[in-house]
């Protein structure tokens, strides 16, 4: 993905734009993935709970 | 791509991404934590029914629950014993473990030495385990 592809796509997650949202989410999925573990045990829940938390908080990343 | 191309692409993406990884250590952290929080919590579909269909409208399910029939029963021979010992005893049992008070404080308020609140309170606890341990009946 190219710097203005990425650009264009974080802006529009930023913005609220779902589409552009989803691409970052599948984009930072492996990081996602990473983070639901715990105590060596993947959680569905936290997975969830975390691309909930991405969803809502993205808006007050400063571009 | 030259070198000053990729650096600005990485400039805005390093960031994005350092913020995420904070992001989403924080939002795990909370999440830990409302688990610890929601541990102790029964939830009223998850009770057994004879818990909350008892036909004793007199039953306290909730007390049951929080606390069982044994340790009514220890609390109570806990408390004859209690009761058994002398006043002075009781009372500094009391400031000891109750008012949760220093020896040398216990010692101020009732006029003596820091080495009586010491003995008294040895002697005392001595007591109190020789009745639980006979059941109940002091000897002494």
């Amino acid at each position: 993905m190219s710097k203005e592809e990425f650009r264009s796509i974080l802006i529009g997650a930023v913005s609220g734009n779902h589409e552009d949202l989803e691409k970052i989410l599948e984009l930072y999925m492996p990081l996602i993935e990473k983070n639901s573990y715990l105590n060596g045990n993947r959680d569905e829940d936290l997975k969830q709970y975390l691309m909930i938390h991405i969803a809502l908080q993205i808006g007050k990343f400063p571009i | 791509m030259n070198h000053q191309e990729k650096s600005e692409r990485d400039e805005l993406r390093a960031r994005f991404t350092g913020w995420l990884e904070v992001t989403l250590y924080r939002a795990k952290l909370n999440y830990v934590k409302k688990l610890e929080r929601d541990k102790g919590i029964v939830y009223v579909d998850e009770m057994p029914e004879e818990l909350w269909a008892s036909e004793n409208p007199e039953r306290n399910w909730i007390q049951e629950i929080s606390e069982p029939d044994v340790f009514h029963f220890e609390e109570e021979r806990l408390e004859d014993a209690f009761d058994r010992l002398s006043e002075q005893r009781r009372e500094i049992l009391s400031m000891l473990f109750v008012e949760e008070r220093t020896p040398k404080e216990v010692a101020g308020r009732i006029g003596c030495s820091l080495r009586h609140v010491y003995k008294q309170r040895s002697q005392a606890l001595k007591q109190l385990r020789k009745m639980l341990e006979e059941g109940g009946e002091d000897n002494e």
